[in-house]
């Protein structure tokens, strides 16, 4: 246990090293910060609420500065799309979180708030679930044919529709291989950071797909490129959340020694892989964690009567961390053993690349 | 040729985050980091340690004994008007409204009578302990700065620093062709 003077708590550093590398990995691997994961940890462990939200944001600046140099390193960074999108995703914060004060004044926004979560994430979680169903036959018929499978397979039509609109500036994303109107790229980051902002959370979980499906990046660029957005947007948190005295920075230390381990093998994890299983990870983080903020949706909508749909909630929150870390490291070793000509499932080859 | 590129990477961003860690903790040891988060008054109340008290009940109320202390130390109150710095070893304010209403705590005199020094409150589905901790305290905004320009530069350290040792173990990570 160590003390933790400014939290004013005593809780396991052990466990919040432990949590900076699940949710370090994940983020690593899907691009996403981890808040709707981590800031149920937190509060588990003892951290009070408004706390639990600052040191999550806080690692999760550190953590991504972490992700970023090794996404870099893999090339799977496109720098333009990436600084387009922060001034739409600011813009968009900053409306989310004034949303969010309309609702608190109805006094509903806990109930909205849990609602709009559990509605955006079954609907992402289903668009992606099918088009990755679907991109993954696409994968096993294109080999049967002979045809070289590359590392990206995808089959929505959507961004086709959305690069097709030629509202003047037009941006040339070279990394992403994209061209598409400044304008989309802003508006995806203004919704998406108004989902954030409202949410209070990063918003990785809705602009990885967004930069998918929308703006028609693979997915290896969208990870990359998010996590290199979430450096800005999670730093000017971080800002907000200390001047508010919302942080207690050892236990951001803590977290973020975690985090440079799970974010290292999260990151690298991303070479061994095709897009599809980044999605497919990524649609189950959703779901995962869908069903912990329906549980406690269900809790609050019963007047705080039954108190195991609370705990049931954080089980599976908390559960959902190590779920993924198993399916992430599972994918890296059959990856390496399909490499090795070894036998893997028979799931496996159109998930992960040969060499 | 590589391998030694690695190695000075490694050493060179190894020290750098030993030293922003070593720098981190002496803050944090120090006090250094407590002080600017207990800086100022946000409201006009009386400074406590609410530590000290923790335990109070109805049946068993804390006294506080109100006075004009440079140090907090045990069961000690201090008058603070917003906008004041805090006494030394603060960690919270008891507000006027919260005495005026006198639910949690009450004004006797020349002392101040804790009856609820914990209550349980909900946010987001979950439930946590609400103390007089943290309640009134404004913290020092280039804390902030600090914080961000920190994590910012231990991220940056860590991940340069295990860039060089996978370069030093000769993990071939090159550019992803993205052929999509």
């Amino acid at each position: 246990m160590f003390d933790f003077i400014i939290a004013g708590i005593e809780a396991p550093w052990m466990l919040l090293v432990l949590t900076g590398a699940t949710v370090g990995m994940v983020g690593g691997f899907i691009g996403v910060g981890g808040g709707y994961m981590v800031t149920p940890a937190l509060i588990v462990f003892g951290f009070p609420g408004y706390m639990a939200s600052g040191i999550d944001m806080t690692h999760i600046a550190g953590k991504s500065v972490v992700a970023t140099v090794r996404h870099r390193q893999l090339g799977n960074i496109d720098w333009v799309l990436g600084m387009a999108m922060v001034g739409g995703t600011m813009l968009g914060v900053e409306q989310g979180v004034r949303l969010l004060g309309l609702t608190k004044n109805w006094g509903l926004s806990g109930i909205i708030l849990l609602t709009t979560s559990v509605v955006v994430m079954i609907g992402l979680f289903l668009y992606t679930q099918l088009e990755t169903q679907a991109a993954n036959k696409k994968a096993d018929q294109m080999a049967k044919d002979g045809i070289k499978v590359g590392r990206e397979v995808m089959t929505s039509k959507v961004p086709a529709f959305f690069q097709r609109i030629s509202l003047y500036p037009i941006v040339r994303c070279r990394t992403a291989r994209v061209i598409i109107s400044m304008w989309v790229i802003v508006l995806v980051g203004a919704i998406t950071g108004v989902l954030a902002g409202f949410l209070g959370v990063g918003g990785g979980f809705v602009r990885v797909p967004a930069l998918i499906y929308i703006v028609g990046a693979s997915t290896h660029i969208a990870v990359g490129t998010d996590l290199l957005e979430i450096v800005v947007s999670g730093g000017y948190g971080a800002l907000r959340h200390s001047m508010m005295g919302n942080v207690d920075f050892v236990a951001v230390l803590f977290m973020i020694v975690g985090a440079m381990f799970g974010a290292q093998f999260g990151s690298i994890a991303t070479s061994y892989v095709r897009g599809p299983a980044i999605r497919y990870i990524l649609s189950y983080s959703l779901i995962l964690a869908t069903v912990g903020a329906f549980l406690r949706l269900a809790y609050m909508l019963t007047g705080s009567k039954y108190e195991f749909l609370s705990f049931f909630a954080v089980v599976f929150t908390l559960g959902e961390m190590f779920f993924l870390c198993f399916f992430i490291m599972s994918l890296v070793l059959f990856a390496v053993r399909y490499q090795k000509g070894k036998s893997v499932p028979d799931w496996i080859p159109s998930l992960v690349v040969k060499n | 040729m590589a391998k030694t590129k690695g190695t000075i990477k490694f050493v060179f961003w190894t020290a750098v985050s030993v030293g922003l860690f070593y720098y981190a903790s002496l803050s944090y040891t120090s006090g250094q980091m407590a002080s600017w988060y207990y800086y100022k008054a946000k409201t006009d109340g009386y400074a406590v340690h609410s530590a000290y008290f923790k335990k109070a009940n109805k049946e068993n109320p804390a006294i506080l004994q109100i006075g004009k202390f440079d140090k907090i130390e045990g069961l000690q109150a201090v008058e603070v008007k917003k906008g004041d710095r805090l006494p030394i070893n603060t960690d919270g304010i008891i507000d006027q409204k919260v005495l005026k209403e006198g639910k949690r705590a009450v004004l006797e005199g020349e002392s101040i009578k804790v009856m609820v020094p914990i209550q349980i409150k909900e946010s987001k589905g979950f439930k946590y302990k609400d103390s007089f901790k943290h309640k009134g305290v404004q913290t020092n905004p280039w804390s902030g700065a600090w914080n961000v320009v920190m994590v910012l530069s231990i991220g940056l350290a860590l991940g340069l620093m295990a860039e060089g040792f996978t370069d030093i173990m000769g993990l071939k990570l090159s550019k992803i062709v993205h052929d999509h």
